[in-house]
């Protein structure tokens, strides 16, 4: 860690006592290898081909997933559109398979295919830091360095998104144009809101805009980094266990045959 | 290894000749043939009325004016030159502060986001790391570099934006109303950071608040409506002539009395319907607000309300006062019956209510329309409509007011001065304008109760007699008005005062103790 990071000396000491051996491997991984894991799930979903594999690489899945979870209330959050996204599939699934008793076991496949598939991105994204990322993006993968620095910014504010949400919904609501109860005004207010979200948000960049080309964003050609993107040990730590449990379907597929 | 790539003393010199900038969309320049020479280590006030083109300049000296700084040609037409030290501007070349801070956050950290300016001029690491220490260093940054700039109050955004453009090492500093997001206290503070910092360097600053500025300047630079320089001159001589034709073309001089507010008639601004006058229209109790928070990362509620008291009385002028982050927006959205309170009674008088229900976060959209006006922080979120105009009419129409909303609406559009912009987008209005057409849209369907963030934010004296004469009107005529706000000039015309201090309410009616900091005319 550099000193821009780093702190006063108190800090740092205070960093030394504290950090590497409380936090977890997660919390120490680079965002590359956590993306790297993310991918890896899909080599994983391509050899759930039947529901013993699914439930047995999802379990394995499952029982690393506490090493994953920042809090439990965010986790649900993430897992919600998963869920529905497993359930949406295994119901069409079912509904368009053939007659017999394999309808149930192929609906139930395709949905644990799903699972395995998003569950480690949707776990490990949460660990990723939009300014680390950036960092990783430009120096380790060399990528154009407008474009990550721009990305990195964008990131950052994605946070302040809902709050722009909120005060609009508020200031519809006050001048007569909230949502009201019929289905076709609710649409028309979604539309609205859709609409001021992306006004809101064009102007918000233009002016993030002005504030960086003010400090020189526009004019250099060529520009470095205050922190340096380092692959460390818990990357590859990180990568192999993520290897490893890609390969359990795998390796379940082949002794299944 | 000292960082030598910069001289870190002096000044530049400024000499901009013929600039005129032209946005497109708009009928007369911004800036037309304007000439301004600033010595090296001179410090130039800017002063002018609202909408005479003083960020636009700054912009200029910035380097981030026209299509030859990778700015977007399509934004307008650019002629004439700005030269610092004998070159053209270019961005990074002059360290820029924004009024509002929020706008210059480009990273998630305190240190990274110092780093930025540095970055771009691809200076290395440890040279970097030097430029970050030294700059935070210089503004008292209360915090280690790892600090969330996502956790920063506003004044401490402020003096961590301006560590961001000292790191560049410029030899000019320009300021576009560095404080007027800030209460009192805070903008005294950043204005003694920014003070201590300037050094030998040249300073160029735009502020509405004159007195606050003028004994440590060497130059006042007035602009007026069609931005063309008036006068120029050392501060003493230049405001002691001219000061009234100053105060009439809308700059706060100091030492002039505070505008009378605008007589309004009660027509436009009043109430369709209210509550007998004195009557507490809503009666809060033990109002508490916690606020959960949402983003990619889960952050613990805060806990933003604690246990306020308020009655909104008709016919009154309730101000609440108190430093920034102590709650007064989230109270004032609670009274617009926009937030459900998490804790604490908020009833209604019978007489406002008039049959929607007890509980006035419940009301329907058209009923809350129909009694509430608000007047949010930040007006571009509080926008609805493509046009000025439309923007006015939007709730009588929803409302089924018919042909008499509309000529109200109308009325009002001309009351805060934007008849001539009524075909104008919203979001391309200026600051302050944008502010005046919030307002307006709020009182267009005579709301019983009247409720306004910080709404005289950004107005020349002439538009602040307008603001405060439509609010001091709308008490007039029966309505509940209830302010939030940092202004002395108007907090002083209310009634009703209510401070707030870390959530909590603090001795009503007691003089802000605040107000013996910083003896500018405005706040």
């Amino acid at each position: 860690m550099s000193a821009v990071t780093a702190g006063s000396t108190a800090e740092t000491a205070a960093g030394a006592v504290a950090g590497p051996a409380r936090t977890r491997l997660v919390a120490r991984c680079g965002p590359l290898s956590l993306l790297a894991v993310s991918f890896l799930s899909i080599v994983a979903s391509l050899f759930v081909d039947d529901w013993r594999t699914g439930a047995v690489a999802l379990g394995v899945q499952l029982s690393l997933a506490p090493f994953a979870v920042s809090g439990l209330r965010a986790a649900a959050l993430r897992l919600l559109p998963v869920c529905i996204a497993a359930l949406s599939v295994a119901w069409s699934t079912w509904l368009l398979g053939e007659g017999g008793p394999q309808r149930l076991e192929v609906a139930v496949t395709a949905a644990l295919r799903i699972v395995v598939l998003v569950l480690p991105g949707a776990l490990l994204v949460s660990w990723i830091d939009p300014s680390r990322l950036g960092d990783h993006l430009a120096q380790r993968l060399h990528l154009p360095a407008r474009a990550v620095v721009a990305a990195a910014a964008a990131l950052q504010r994605f946070e302040s998104l809902h709050e722009t949400w909120d005060s609009l919904a508020r200031a519809r609501r006050a001048r007569g144009l909230g949502p009201g109860r019929s289905p076709a005004g609710r649409v028309r207010f979604f539309a609205g809101m859709a609409f001021g979200m992306l006004v809101g948000a064009l102007r918000s960049a233009e002016r993030m805009a002005v504030a960086m080309d003010a400090r020189g964003f526009a004019d250099c050609s060529r520009r470095t980094w205050a922190e340096p993107a380092p692959w460390t040990r818990a990357d590859s730590a990180l990568v192999a266990v993520g290897a490893l449990v890609a390969a359990v379907p795998v390796c379940v597929t082949l002794w299944l045959r | 290894m000292p960082d030598t790539s910069t001289p870190l003393t002096g000044g530049a010199t400024v000499r901009v000749r013929g600039l005129t900038w032209h946005p497109h969309g708009a009928a007369t320049p911004v800036l037309a043939d304007l000439d301004l020479d600033v010595e090296a280590g001179e410090r130039v006030l800017l002063a002018g009325p609202s909408g005479a083109g003083k960020s636009t300049l700054l912009r200029a000296l910035a380097g981030l004016l026209g299509a030859s700084d990778g700015g977007d040609p399509d934004d307008g037409q650019l002629a004439g030159e700005v030269l610092l030290d004998g070159r053209p501007a270019t961005g990074g070349g002059a360290g820029l502060l924004l009024q509002d801070p929020l706008d210059a956050v480009v990273a998630a950290t305190a240190g990274r986001d110092t780093a930025f300016g540095p970055e771009n001029l691809a200076l290395p690491r440890p040279r970097i790391a030097e430029r970050v220490a030294a700059a935070l260093a210089a503004v008292s940054f209360p915090y280690g570099p790892a600090r969330s700039t996502a956790e920063l109050s506003g004044g401490e955004l402020q003096r961590l934006a301006l560590a961001g453009a000292l790191a560049l090492h410029p030899r000019l500093l320009l300021l576009d109303e560095p404080t007027s997001m800030l209460d009192t206290a805070t903008a005294a503070k950043v204005r003694d950071a920014l003070l201590a910092s300037v050094g030998e360097r040249t300073l160029v600053v735009v502020d509405h608040h004159l007195g606050t500025w003028v004994p440590v300047v060497d130059r006042v630079v007035v602009l007026d409506r069609t931005g063309a320089v008036v006068a120029s001159g050392p501060p003493g001589p230049v405001l002691g002539r001219d000061a009234d034709s100053l105060a009439r073309d809308g700059i706060w001089v100091p030492g002039l009395p505070a505008p009378e507010a605008l007589a309004v008639p009660a027509d436009l601004v009043g109430p369709c319907h209210a509550p007998p006058t004195g009557e507490a229209a809503l009666r809060g109790r033990g109002l508490g607000v916690v606020r959960r928070r949402r983003g990619l990362r889960p952050a613990p509620p805060a806990r933003v309300l604690t246990g306020v008291d308020v009655d909104v009385r008709a016919g009154a002028l309730t101000a609440l006062t108190g430093p920034s982050g102590a709650g007064k927006s989230t109270l004032v959205a609670v009274l617009a019956g926009l937030l459900r309170p998490s804790e604490g009674d908020l009833v209604p008088a019978a007489g406002f209510a008039r049959g929607a229900g007890p509980r006035p976060w419940r009301w329907s959209s058209p009923e809350l329309a129909a009694r509430v006006g608000w007047v949010p922080q930040h007006p571009e979120h509080g926008f609805v409509a493509r046009t000025a105009r439309e923007e006015v009419r939007a709730t009588p129409e929803v409302l089924g007011q018919g042909e008499r909303g509309r000529r109200r609406a109308d009325a009002l559009l001309e009351l805060v001065g934007l008849s001539a912009r009524a075909d104008v987008e919203p979001h391309l209005l200026s600051g302050g304008e944008q502010r005046r057409l919030v307002l307006a849209a709020a009182l267009a369907a005579g709301p019983a109760l009247v409720a306004a963030d910080e709404p005289t934010v950004g107005q020349d004296r002439g538009t602040w007699a307008v603001v405060a004469g439509a609010l001091r009107g709308a008490a007039g005529a029966g309505a509940a008005v209830v302010v939030a706000s940092h202004d002395e000039v108007l907090v002083d015309r209310a009634s009703h005062r209510l401070r707030l201090e870390a959530g909590r309410a603090v001795a009503p009616d007691a003089p802000p103790d605040a107000r013996v900091v910083g003896q500018g005319v405005r706040p």
